[in-house]
């Protein structure tokens, strides 16, 4: 068993600094130990400027560890002292399977061309899932801990972006058991599912530029946090979760489609259930306005970041 | 090369209760709005490889400065540059989560601290070993103890290896030999050339630590310049705002203090180990006997240092009524340089009969050199090596 030869105890960097600045002078021994070129920050009195997004970007690629930190520390947090641990991931869309299943199955009955309605149901309930928990989580993720905040300094929207990554990381979990789920009813797995893949980035998109806005606006008024649980409630009925695009009226549907979520989920059914690909006009309209809304959303909380350790 | 530019900073915060709540938004009329200027105008530089040291009274802008430099908030006006990697060792053990064990926390604190995995995976022996937190590294630091906590939060901190290095009262956590172990890193740090802004309360600690201060009053800058010019301010400062005065007292005591001065016969000014006279004026009603004076002289930490008495000559004059002086002499004056706080105080058979707290301010201007917290009287002499020259050969 051997250490690394860059481990070394606190007295041995101790000495060997010390080294350094016997053999060469201060200015030599800054130039070779450290970082030659120094970064050079400026801070201005903030303001809404598109041009922050570069910036922004520029600083968020320095800290992509912590986010990835930060994302990990969600999952374990959420499941530790709890005996389940994750199979909540997939418990929550199993039992909101199973009660839907037995209201839209047994109470009244929904057209679901053909599909066994646990699928129908489930598939859906997946990418709204993904959504929802990343919104409902985000927008309370900066205020949660306050020292944060005002003690230290990071870009901040690692918080509200690692809930997206958090909740996609169940989401995978339970796609796992969305095929189970489809070959238990005999609906085929088709290569046409890989079609998810750029859905889901987009739907990953909108739930990042919600979450930035609503968890920037979260840290001044604190109404946001009380209105999103209900919020999301009826949102849910205004997406085809529990119903298909089809029982909406076809003269409505131009403006129902311009929800993205909407658009995204039932491109998403499309996909997995009906293994057909998804209609290319739609996923585009979706992913451009998903694009504006994310540069927006973000050019926004950058400007209102300079000041959230004032007001929070 | 500068590390650190403000250029007329400015931070203004808004004066409300607690948000933004709805009645704002219908109430009628001008709404009551108050401003409140945490700094104005704030210009300094900080050169690379430069320790500056800021002091003020709470509330003077110390902390403001700190949450700008470290990105927390934005000024309001003006323009700061900043060049190089900086870190902040602020409240160190903030970003822990109590459920992640010491572990965890490590790679959790240290990437909002904008280190890389990797760079923390290479210092994670190091840091486990200055944090002297052991065996429990992995369990939930919920079952710290505060200082296990706090020391861990500071071994992440110090082992971030920035240009520019931001302290605010850091050292007053752990115990003393962690304390110790703390300074030793950031002279560590100031000898290989690191930029230091150091903000604290300990003046002492500022006077050793910096080449540099800032005396920060009401958000703007009031003193630049070397530290024991602005602790000397700022000492000053503070005793003007309290103590009491040396007015008569219309009372019925029967003895009072009237005046005090300090002063050296050869110099305007008072210096360690020069003579100093010190000249107490009183005035008494009635006959006091077994009278003792005493000059109290304080640190400006609070502590006495020393007292100049009347008891310890074993004579206890009866004063007769009227007014008098006292003069205490001292022949080499041993207190080091620095603004001392006086009291003084009469006592009459063993009872206090008149104390002024505070009355007065002694300065003691450098005069013979001091190392340490005194000056001790002596003389010396070279006595020249013999013809026999000095070996160390052994036979």
């Amino acid at each position: 068993m051997s250490t690394p030869p860059e481990a070394l105890s606190a007295s041995q960097i101790a000495e060997k600094s010390r080294d350094v600045e016997a053999v060469v002078p201060p200015e030599g021994a800054d130039a070779i130990a450290h970082v030659p070129v120094r970064p050079i920050k400026v801070i201005r009195p903030p303001s809404f400027s598109l041009s922050t997004i570069f910036t922004g970007l520029r600083t968020l690629t320095q800290y992509s560890d912590l986010l990835y930190t930060l994302s990990l520390f969600r999952l374990n947090v959420r499941y530790k002292q709890s005996v389940l641990g994750w199979t909540w991931a997939a418990l929550q869309p199993l039992a909101l399977m199973g009660i839907y299943t037995l209201i839209f199955t047994r109470v009244t009955r929904v057209e679901t061309g053909g599909v066994p309605y646990p699928v129908f149901v489930f598939s859906a309930l997946l990418p709204w899932i993904f959504f929802s928990s990343t919104i409902s989580n985000a927008v309370n993720g900066l205020v949660l801990y306050p020292n944060l905040l005002t003690k230290m300094y990071f870009p901040r929207e690692i918080i509200p972006l690692s809930y997206v990554l958090a909740a996609l990381t169940d989401f995978c979990i339970a796609s796992v058991i969305l095929m189970g789920v489809m070959t238990y009813y005999k609906v085929p797995l088709t290569l046409h599912l890989l079609y998810a893949i750029p859905i889901i980035v987009v739907l990953g998109g909108v739930a990042a530029a919600v979450a930035l806005f609503l968890s920037a606006i979260q840290v001044r008024f604190r109404d946001m946090g009380l209105a999103m649980p209900f919020l999301l409630q009826i949102w849910m009925f205004t997406v085809p979760v529990v119903y298909s695009l089809q029982s909406v009226p076809e003269r409505y549907r131009a403006i129902y489609l311009l929800d993205p979520i909407a658009g995204l989920i039932e491109s998403f059914r499309q996909v997995v259930v009906h293994g057909a690909a998804p209609e290319p006009r739609s996923l585009a309209f979706c992913a451009g306005l998903t694009l504006i809304g994310l540069a927006l959303s973000y050019a926004f909380f950058k400007s209102s970041e300079a000041t959230m350790a004032d007001v929070i | 090369m500068l590390d650190i530019k403000f250029n007329n900073v400015s931070k203004k915060y808004k004066l409300r209760t607690n948000g933004d709540s709805a009645k704002r938004w219908y109430r009628r009329g001008p709404q009551k709005s108050g401003d409140m200027w945490a700094l104005r105008d704030v210009s300094f530089q900080v050169r690379e490889g430069e320790a500056l040291g800021i002091v003020g009274h709470n509330g003077a802008g110390k902390t403001t400065i700190l949450k700008l430099l470290s990105s927390i908030t934005a000024p309001s006006s003006g323009e700061i540059t900043i060049r190089g990697r900086l870190a902040a060792l602020v409240e160190v053990s903030s970003g822990f989560h109590p459920e992640l064990s010491g572990m965890e926390n490590i790679y959790l604190h240290g990437a909002m601290l904008g280190m890389r995995r990797s760079e923390i995976r290479r210092k994670l022996e190091s840091i486990v070993e200055f944090s002297g937190v052991g065996r429990y590294i992995d369990v939930p630091v919920k079952r710290y103890s505060s200082g296990m906590y706090v020391r861990l939060g500071f071994a992440i901190a110090a082992h971030l290896d920035p240009d520019i290095l931001l302290l605010d009262e850091v050292l007053a956590v752990g115990d003393a030999a962690f304390q110790a172990k703390c300074l030793d890193r950031i002279t560590d740090l100031r000898k290989d050339g690191r930029t230091l802004v150091f903000i604290s309360h300990d003046l002492a600690a500022v006077y050793r630590l910096c080449d540099r201060a800032l005396l920060l009053n009401h958000g703007s800058i009031l003193v630049d310049g070397p530290p024991r010019q602005v602790i000397d301010h700022y000492e000053e400062m503070t005793f003007a705002d309290q103590g009491t005065s040396l007015e008569e007292v219309a009372s019925s005591r029967v003895a009072q203090c009237t005046s005090i001065t300090f002063s050296a016969p050869d110099s305007p000014e008072i210096r360690t180990g020069h003579p100093m006279t010190a000249c107490l004026g009183y005035r008494a009603s009635s006959s006091v006997p077994n009278a003792v004076f005493r000059v109290s002289i304080y640190w400006p930490s609070g502590y006495l240092c020393t007292q100049l008495t009347t008891e310890t000559n074993g004579c206890k004059p009866l004063l007769a009524p009227g007014a008098g002086t006292i003069e205490f002499r001292c022949s080499k004056l041993p207190i080091v340089p620095g603004l001392y706080r006086v009291d003084l105080s009469i006592e009459s058979n063993g009872n206090e009969i008149d104390l002024r707290q505070r009355c007065a301010t002694l300065r003691v201007e450098p005069g013979e050199i001091v190392y340490g917290d005194f000056f001790v009287d002596n003389t010396w002499e070279v006595s020249e090596p013999r013809s026999h020259p000095v070996t160390s050969k052994a036979d």
